[in-house]
């Protein structure tokens, strides 16, 4: 078994329960703005010297340079699948509530209040 | 709580989302307004004339610009309803005709009686017209999925027609968009404590539901929202 495969099942395990979990905190967020920095930082050491990640992969037990930065990008496209996952389910959330709100005021103001009786005028605001 | 106007079910708000109803809707409402004043009619975004026959049946009318889903119309109503200070009991039902107003009128009835917060129509206490065997089978391993997901124990976990106190509607905060929402429902409800009774209810499933209806794959994504929810929520 090559070394290589344990950080990575422990990577992806753990970006799993990490993300699901935390979401919403800040070193999360200030991780992943790390983990950007971090990989813009590898790209442009292996753009000047490829001999640096070829060095780093034979460490790892991994055959190439390439595979490695193939490896490096899959985790980096799961982390990144997740974080558009969720900010859509809080977008598709927050239009909904949006929607909602319109649709009711909008009703109200048509057709009056749920029950008329209650003193208000339509269009006004019942809380 | 007593004193509020009971008096033909002045007090209760029944809620029907309505997605493309037009051809049944409008019987719907009228037999359910033979019963009960107050119905409010969310129409999700239909593109036929779902708006006009939910007017004409002498319902509210809460109009989606976009279609949202089942889940999202019923928070609507139910925000809606919740508007009326005098709205102690709130109903769920469905647009397609496979409920029965009187069953509506009994769970209401029983409601009053009772001291539980909410109650839930169950298919199996009751009978049905017309359900396949595969279809049984699948509800029944939807009880089971509940079971192991919110620790409520029902015959029927998937039964929209459900009878609520004012309390419980204003903590229900559905976020499901889909048919989800009947485990979200429940979900509310353990998170809640909230005290309930299931009450045996008669389904009708006619060609017109059967063909309106959520085909069984579907159980498959509600399964899996269901289960991403649970996992968001923990965090």
């Amino acid at each position: 078994m090559q070394y290589i495969k344990i950080p990575l099942v422990v990577a992806a395990v753990l970006i799993l329960v990490i993300v699901f979990r935390n979401r919403q905190r800040v070193e999360l967020r200030a991780g992943s703005r790390v983990l950007v920095l971090a990989l813009a930082a590898i790209a442009i050491v292996s753009i000047i010297d490829p001999d640096i990640p070829q060095a780093i992969a034979n460490l790892l037990g991994v055959t190439r340079g390439t595979d490695l930065l193939l490896y490096l990008l899959i985790v980096v496209f799961v982390l990144t699948t997740l974080g558009l996952y969720f900010r859509l389910r809080d977008t598709d959330q927050h239009l909904r509530r949006l929607v909602r709100s319109l649709a009711i005021e909008d009703a109200i103001h048509k057709d009056g209040p749920p029950r008329p009786e209650a003193g208000q005028t339509p269009g006004s605001r019942q809380t | 709580m007593e004193s509020g106007p009971t008096r033909r079910n002045d007090d209760v708000w029944v809620i029907v989302p309505c997605y493309n109803e037009g051809p049944v809707v409008r019987g719907v409402l009228e037999k359910v307004r033979e019963h009960f004043p107050h119905v409010v009619a969310v129409d999700d975004g239909s593109r036929d004339n779902s708006a006009s026959e939910i007017v004409a049946a002498g319902a509210r009318l809460v109009q989606h610009p976009v279609n949202m889903g089942a889940g999202a119309a019923y928070q609507t109503g139910i925000e809606f309803a919740l508007r009326d200070p005098d709205a102690q009991i709130f109903v769920t039902f469905d647009a397609d005709g496979q409920h029965r107003v009187e069953d509506v009128v009994s769970m209401v009835e029983h409601l009053r009686k009772s001291d539980v917060d909410v109650l839930i129509g169950s298919r199996f206490l009751g009978t049905v017209d017309g359900m396949s065997r595969s279809r049984r089978a699948l509800l029944r391993a939807a009880v089971v999925f509940e079971r192991l997901t919110t620790g409520i124990s029902l015959t029927d976990a998937h039964q929209g027609l459900r009878v609520f106190r004012r309390s419980f509607a204003g903590v229900l905060d559905l976020k499901s968009h889909d048919m989800s929402w009947a485990s979200e429902f429940l979900t509310r409800m353990s998170e809640h404590q909230t005290t309930y009774e299931e009450y045996p209810v008669h389904v009708l499933y006619t060609d017109y539901s059967r063909a309106k209806g959520q085909r069984s794959i579907n159980s498959v994504n509600i399964g899996v929202d269901v289960l991403i929810n649970k996992m968001l929520r923990g965090r």
